[in-house]
């Protein structure tokens, strides 16, 4: 008998030692799934129990809606502010401003112990509301210049970094992430081969065209060369050990062939006379001037930001066709459309760039619970350099590659960019500044492949109309 | 069965239970505090809860020193630990509950201590004597529910099961479940029967195929006793304390007589059951569904199932804390899956610590058996042990899906004053046999 009482002891262990394992199973390995279910209320309750997302104008781009008793995400601007923005959902986590930020949308659960030390404290427990820099009617106006073409705009005040649009298309509706049928919607917006998803402002690079010869004219400028200084006017340009010419847009030199100011060469955006320049100026130089402008660095931002390349001095000078090459923009440079912004800031801001700002202030119904200091990011040029370069990009848009992005009542400075592509149409840029009384707005527009005409597209004649509008807006609306 | 010698008053496997038991009462009375701070609400009720759970406690271990005084087993801490974590649990989702759970934990000691008392006069071996009575004891009050509703005292249906007795006094009415302590009258039927028919039962006199048989004339008596019990139960539709009573009785037979005949008969005989159960009824159909296949109607029939399985994941390793979790959501959160509310808000840790309080409790108990006087309190204590073991097993197992749920209650965990009165009494009984070890 003594035999078989510990048997079933040992066989009651066993089933205890069963249970074990399947409640560790349930609990460590399984648990994220379980959690994470769409029919799990407390995911439910987890996600979507947010304050408000709020554009400094008012605009509701985020909130948490109590349908019927549930409660849930909507996104009242549909695909407007799905990149800076993002969602938070259930099926496919949290992006963006929705993400960061969670923590200052969401409260504690309010009978939490956590929530109860925090309420002694005297902490406020709602949920806070969140105001970005964004301005709704220049958004409008910037998803609007944009249309259905594949590109990004950003908009940024000079001199504090706010934000002021921020647009990446192709976007998607982050309503459709939230519904019923958040999952087929998510899987196809994941698979489609134009990367909706994808927020071409900070998560793509581009090669920079001929918007890199700003920080050309800069190194040029720091080496002692003045705006007036002359350049060779040549028709084709080959490095060093290539015979592969560099040519201009327009066959031919860009003025008689003789020569041509460093102003002027900038003005038509002259490749042959920046190419020859880079080659003359030397690896060292272009390299020092891309790093001064932070090319290479994480920018400081609320969102992660894709990092762009330089290749650093010692592989230009090694490589005179790559630095001739790199030195309008080409090969291997590869930059984020919010880089080449804050190079305008900079331009804009007597050479210092700021910390670009999205997040204006967390706020509690009217009391403001946080607010965000404008930061100095890094100076990108020095004063004198910057003045000069200012003056060359006023002269652009006043007589140059940029005279599309010309409007009345406002000071512009610009620089058009037509980035070649291998096997498809150019993308386009255009980056600028505006002077608008006391305020200056910096931004950059980036259209791929040519955008609606393709081949025939230029930074000129695609990306700086856009830049335009954005500019109009912006003066209209006082931001 | 000899006592050993030198054996006498191993009291110091005890020895750390007046620090568990206190231990168990400032665990209920520190998660009575938290609940009330979580909720906003700052009462006297963890207060109340401190002096009522030390109380109870030990008055308890006060009875044990008095009245079985050698008792060696470690059971009273364990059990005094899984009742404070269950019942921090039922106070939390529902405090009328809790606090009506807190008397019946008093009741629950005084009874406890009083089996103690008449255990000691008589002896744990007068229980023997008094078998018959004890299954006719057994019977009345698993046929006490199918009372007509307009009776004074009546059955009453709760979630489709009739399990439920009420009492009209005066304007009030008492409600019990009769099943919790016809588990312990029939685990002391079938201990005395047994020990008498051991010999019998055990030599084997007739070969059907690989089995060998004793003479008939044996089984009958048990196998008419088990069918009645086993009817009355499938008839009240209560799948678990059916499902408890085949474990106990085929465990029970296997331990008197060590012929695996009886344990694999019953297995045949539940995997038949399980065959047909289905079939014959729809609300084994709709479990074994929920079961096999939660996912298909999480809305519907796996609700309960897949609810229970996003409060454990919700839990994780640590839990929500007390009072930070939703284990309201879950139906049943407070009796049958109090152990789901434990896995969201104390997590795996809290999961693991209450499987790991029943393997002591299981192997105090078995330890008791083995070194039990004779064979009827061997054969008493191992049958306490696995009934108490295998409960927890049953509902443990349904909730984490290892087998289908068969609503039963968690020993000590979940609300029910039944249920704990009766947990509490076989505590006594164990404890009493470990003290006539010598005897």
């Amino acid at each position: 008998m003594r035999r078989s009482i510990r048997v079933v002891g040992i066989g009651i262990s066993v089933m205890l030692g069963v249970l074990a394992v399947a409640a560790g199973y349930h609990q460590a390995v399984a648990g994220d799934r379980y959690r994470n279910d769409l029919r799990n209320p407390r995911a439910i309750a987890a996600v979507e129990d947010r304050g408000r997302i709020l554009t400094t104008d008012g605009r509701v781009a985020a909130v948490s809606v109590d349908d019927d008793g549930r409660v849930g995400r909507r996104y009242p601007a549909a695909e407007r502010y799905a990149h800076p923005v993002g969602h938070a959902t259930l099926l496919f986590g949290d992006t963006a401003i929705e993400a960061r930020r969670a923590d200052d949308l969401r409260s504690p659960p309010p009978d939490s112990l956590a929530s109860l030390i925090r309420r002694l404290l005297g902490d406020d427990l709602t949920p806070h509301d969140i105001v970005i820099t964004i301005d709704d009617t220049v958004q409008q106006t910037a998803a609007a210049g944009l249309g259905d073409q594949r590109g990004a705009v950003v908009a940024l005040d000079a001199a504090t970094g706010e934000i002021v649009a921020w647009v990446s298309t192709p976007a998607y509706d982050p309503n459709r992430l939230t519904g019923p049928a958040a999952g087929p919607a998510g899987e196809e917006l994941a698979s489609r081969t134009d990367l909706p998803l994808v927020d071409r402002v900070r998560q793509a690079v581009y090669p920079p065209g001929s918007t890199f010869k700003v920080l050309v004219a800069a190194a040029a400028l720091d080496a002692g060369l003045s705006p007036d200084s002359p350049l060779d006017d040549l028709a084709e340009y080959r490095a060093p050990g290539t015979e592969r010419p560099i040519t201009n847009f327009r066959d031919g030199p860009c003025e008689d062939g003789s020569t041509i100011t460093l102003s002027d060469a900038l003005v038509v955006s002259c490749n042959t006379a920046f190419a020859a320049l880079g080659v003359e100026l030397g690896g060292e130089r272009i390299s020092t001037a891309s790093q001064d402008a932070g090319f290479g660095e994480r920018v400081p931002f609320e969102l992660a930001t894709e990092i762009g390349f330089v290749p650093d001095a010692d592989a230009l000078d090694a490589d005179l066709p790559a630095l001739a090459q790199s030195s309008i923009g080409g090969r291997d440079v590869r930059v984020t459309p919010l880089q080449m912004a804050l190079v305008a800031a900079a331009v804009a801001n007597g050479g210092e760039a700021p910390r670009p700002v999205i997040v204006d202030r967390v706020i509690d119904r009217d009391e403001i619970v946080d607010e965000t200091q404008p930061i100095f990011w890094r100076r990108m040029f020095t004063a004198p350099t910057a003045a000069a370069l200012r003056e060359m990009m006023i002269a652009v848009v006043e007589r140059g590659t940029g005279s599309t992005a010309r409007t009345d009542g406002v000071v512009i400075g610009g620089k058009t960019g037509t980035a070649e592509v291998p096997d498809a149409a150019p993308h386009t840029w255009f980056i600028a500044f505006a002077e608008h009384g006391e305020r200056r707005l910096a931004l950059a527009v980036l259209v791929e492949n040519g955008g609606a005409l393709g081949d025939e597209g230029t930074g000129g004649r695609v990306a700086a109309p856009i830049a335009r509008s954005v500019i109009e807006a912006w003066m209209r609306s006082g931001s | 069965m000899t006592p050993r010698p030198g054996t006498a008053r191993r009291v110091p496997s005890r020895r750390s239970e007046p620090i568990l038991l206190a231990a168990a009462a400032v665990l209920a009375a520190g998660g009575a505090l938290l609940v009330d701070l979580a909720a906003d609400a700052p009462s006297i009720e963890p207060l109340v809860t401190l002096v009522v759970f030390a109380a109870a406690f030990f008055g308890l271990r006060v009875a044990v020193r008095r009245w079985a005084f050698d008792a060696a087993a470690p059971l009273l801490g364990p059990a005094a630990v899984l009742t404070a974590l269950g019942w921090v649990e039922v106070y939390r989702i529902d405090a009328d509950l809790g606090r009506l759970q807190r008397w019946w934990l008093l009741a629950a000691a005084v009874i406890a201590a009083a089996a103690l008392r008449l255990l000691d006069v008589a002896g744990v071996q007068v229980l023997r004597r008094y078998r018959f009575l004890f299954f006719a004891g057994a019977l009345a009050l698993l046929l006490l529910p199918l009372l007509p509703s307009s009776w004074p005292i009546r059955g009453a249906t709760v979630n489709g099961a009739r399990l439920w007795v009420r009492i009209d006094v005066g304007g009030a009415s008492l409600s019990f479940q009769p099943g919790e302590a016809a588990k312990l009258l029939v685990v002391v039927f079938l201990a005395a029967f047994l020990a008498d028919r051991r010999q019998a039962l055990t030599v084997a006199t007739r070969h059907l195929g690989p089995f060998r048989l004793p003479e008939p004339r044996q089984l009958v008596p048990i196998a008419i006793a088990f069918g009645v019990a086993l009817g009355v139960l499938v008839y009240q539709r209560d799948l678990g304390a059916s499902l408890l009573l085949l474990v106990v009785f085929a465990g029970m037979l296997y331990m008197a007589t060590g012929r695996k005949t009886y344990p694999i008969a019953t297995l045949g005989f539940v995997g038949l059951g399980a065959v047909a159960a289905p079939r014959l009824f729809s609300h084994v159909q709709v479990r074994v569904d929920a079961w096999l296949r939660p996912w298909a109607d999480a809305s519907g029939g796996g609700y309960q199932v897949t609810q229970a399985l996003f409060a454990l994941g919700s839990g994780g390793l640590t839990g929500s804390g007390i009072g930070g979790g939703d284990p309201g959501v879950v139906p049943a959160a407070a009796t049958d899956y109090v152990f789901v509310a434990i896995g969201e808000e104390m997590g795996l840790i809290g999961s693991l610590l209450v499987i790991g309080l029943f393997g002591l409790l299981v192997a105090a108990g078995f330890g008791i058996a083995l070194r039990a006087a004779d064979t009827f309190r061997s054969l008493l204590a191992a049958g306490l042990t696995l009934a108490l073991g295998a409960q927890a097993i049953i509902i443990v197992a349904g909730v984490l899906r290892v087998l289908p749920v068969t609503g039963i209650t968690l020993p000590f965990m979940s609300y029910g004053g039944s249920a704990l009165l009766a947990n509490f009494v076989a505590i006594a009984m164990l404890m009493r046999i470990s003290h006539e070890e010598r005897s």
